[in-house]
């Protein structure tokens, strides 16, 4: 799957591009390539450079933060890449930040007047993140026939993910049988529930309430609902941030053509 | 008043602004970056052949307003909420003073609210104090991310805000309309944040929190806290132009408000002058909840919720009889400017169904 060259030459520009990616909008948890925040890919030997343009000039500045140093650090996990240069530009901020990502300072270092860093806020956008993901998980298993009751008792060691399979398997009743279901959606919500930690032990329960601990079943609907509520913030939000997106080009574009 | 189906509809705008943003009055280049952010926002959701050129928009006076307001009886009453930023614009950007020029020359059909900054600690409270003598406030706009010298913002659940809250309990001021959406310059600071609402409305049973822009971009959060505090309201400014040209976001977005908050819970606001009911009442009037949605949800955006949504609602917070207002509207000052004395006086009125 992998397109990037083993022998130090250039990366490829699909290779950057696979890496920017995996690189997400904190508040939207879409990929910023999806979105189409990045104007251009520059690669020069083993320099890479990164324009980016975010909505508006008034996106918060950590959110902004967080997606150049993310987009940094994938792009510098490449072995064949000595150094990744961050641009962002039309942010009231641009400075700060794009002097602090490439100089590898911290959030607190690049914005002296903030009140400290920008951990808290990323760990709750994860959170949010992963509540709506689950989602789509618990959904793709409601409509695989699992009720309330088995879903919250689900443990880590019940999900059968294979790699590149369309399909997972979630065994039910102590692996007495399993039930097929897509894999994507699993995938996707396991991926976040990892990465902040929440799930690791095989024993560990799968699925849980916004505030991270086990389902009750009786609260099994209205964890649901939830789930459902942050995704539609993350998507009505979505919509307000692409329709200033092309508010601001058209009124940079009409500028232009003054 | 709005015609659906034969019905007419009292609309109360709960949430308008009458500012000034022109060159002379702007202090600090955050004043240029919010207004142009505002724009940003207006051109975003306004149709095209409505949009304003960003001159007027900086500044259209209270002719414009009272004529965009009721001139198509569009909407029937309005209610002021001022945003002071006073670190960014020499006289303010609308504070209560400026908007008072205007809603005491047409009382009848002006709700005037006021404001506090715990920031400004005895002498804020006088100033509060000062509003209810003067104005006789109703309520007050809140607007915790606002600059003031060093500091970048203030909490609802601040020690001190509780000494302001408790001001408004006192006074008698019941109505707080905290901003909770767009920002200035948040920082890492969330200023986005509505989880302070929480315990002040907790705190406070007596008073009601309507949390405008429906804490988008923390619609979950906001919904979340609703559901347990009964005092907190939705103020629908921001997501309500999502029916001009986001229908199935829209609907979506009423949709989880009706099932989370109920239909009395929430609360119409253009945002004039960043949106202008002249065109989007008609548009929230006429959306509809998508076939799923609604299969999703079980819940309706039929006449009786918009009728409460539009104007009920607001009513009951600010004790307005609306009866009584559409007969007095039959022969107000507004009415006769622009020849709508027929249009109040149109009809027996309906019996009212509760």
């Amino acid at each position: 799957m992998s397109t990037q060259p083993s022998d130090g030459s250039a990366p490829t520009r699909a290779t950057v591009r696979d890496r920017l990616d995996r690189v997400t909008d904190p508040e939207l948890d879409r990929s910023i390539v999806a979105l189409e925040y990045v104007d251009a890919i520059e690669i020069d030997g083993g320099h890479v450079g990164v324009d980016l343009t975010l909505p508006t000039a008034w996106c918060s500045p950590a959110f902004a933060w967080m997606m150049a140093v993310d987009a940094r650090d994938e792009i510098e996990s490449l072995p064949a890449v000595e150094e990744a240069r961050i641009t962002l530009s039309e942010h009231m901020h641009e400075t700060e930040i794009n002097r602090g990502v490439n100089e590898d300072l911290s959030f607190a270092e690049a914005f002296p007047d903030a009140d400290g860093d920008v951990a808290a806020v990323r760990a709750e956008l994860d959170d949010k993140a992963r509540v709506a993901r689950q989602y789509d998980a618990v959904k793709a298993l409601l409509e695989a026939g699992f009720d309330a009751e088995a879903i919250v008792d689900v443990r880590l060691r019940n999900l059968e993910l294979t790699d590149e399979a369309e399909s997972a398997a979630v065994y039910v009743r102590d692996r007495s049988f399993a039930v097929t279901v897509p894999a994507a959606p699993l995938e996707r919500y396991l991926e976040k529930a990892r990465e902040i930690g929440l799930v690791s032990a095989p024993d560990d329960h799968l699925f849980r309430t916004p505030e991270g601990d086990p389902i009750d079943p009786d609260s099994f609907e209205l964890v649901h609902r939830r789930g459902r509520l942050a995704q539609v913030n993350m998507s009505s939000q979505g919509g307000i941030c692409d329709g200033l997106r092309e508010a601001r080009e058209g009124r940079l574009e009409r500028s232009a053509d003054d | 008043m709005y015609q659906h189906n034969g019905e007419e509809i009292f609309i109360i705008d709960g949430h308008v602004h009458l500012w000034d943003a022109t060159e002379e009055n702007i202090q600090h280049q955050g004043g240029e970056e919010f207004i142009q952010c505002f724009y940003d926002y207006h051109t975003t959701f306004t149709p095209e052949e409505r949009q304003w050129d960003i001159d007027e928009y900086r500044k259209y006076g209270a002719d414009r307003m009272v004529e965009d307001l009721f001139g198509n009886a569009a909407a029937d009453m309005a209610v002021f909420q001022p945003t002071y930023l006073t670190d960014f614009y020499t006289e303010g950007f609308n504070t209560t003073e400026q908007n008072a020029e205007l809603a005491t020359e047409h009382p009848e059909r002006f709700v005037l609210n006021g404001t506090f900054d715990p920031r400004d600690g005895e002498e804020g409270l006088e100033y509060l104090e000062e509003l209810h003598e003067k104005y006789e406030i109703p309520g007050v706009k809140l607007y915790t991310a606002e600059w003031r010298g060093d500091s970048k913002g203030w909490r609802l659940d601040d020690e001190e805000a509780f000494e302001f809250l408790q001001k408004c309990a006192d006074l008698g001021i019941e109505n707080v309309h905290p901003h909770k959406g767009p920002t200035i310059r948040p920082l890492n600071r969330d200023a986005f944040d509505v989880k302070d609402a929480d315990d002040a409305a907790s705190s406070f049973p007596e008073l009601n929190f309507i949390v405008e822009h429906v804490g988008l971009p923390r619609l979950d959060d906001f919904c979340w806290i609703a559901t347990q505090e009964t005092n907190v309201y939705g103020g629908l400014a921001v997501a309500a132009p999502f029916a001009q040209n986001r229908p199935g976001k829209f609907s979506e977005i009423m949709s989880e408000l009706l099932w989370w908050l109920g239909e009395d819970r929430v609360i119409f606001g253009s945002d004039y002058a960043i949106w202008n009911p002249d065109w989007l009442v008609e548009e929230v009037m006429e959306a509809e909840l998508t076939e799923e949605h609604r299969a999703e949800y079980g819940v309706e955006w039929d006449l009786e919720t918009k009728k409460k949504v539009m104007g009920e609602n607001i009513a009951d917070l600010y004790d307005i009889d609306i009866e009584a207002k559409r007969e007095a509207f039959e022969d107000d000052e507004i009415s006769q400017q622009f020849g709508l004395e027929d249009h109040y006086a149109g009809e027996e009125p309906t019996p009212a169904d509760d």
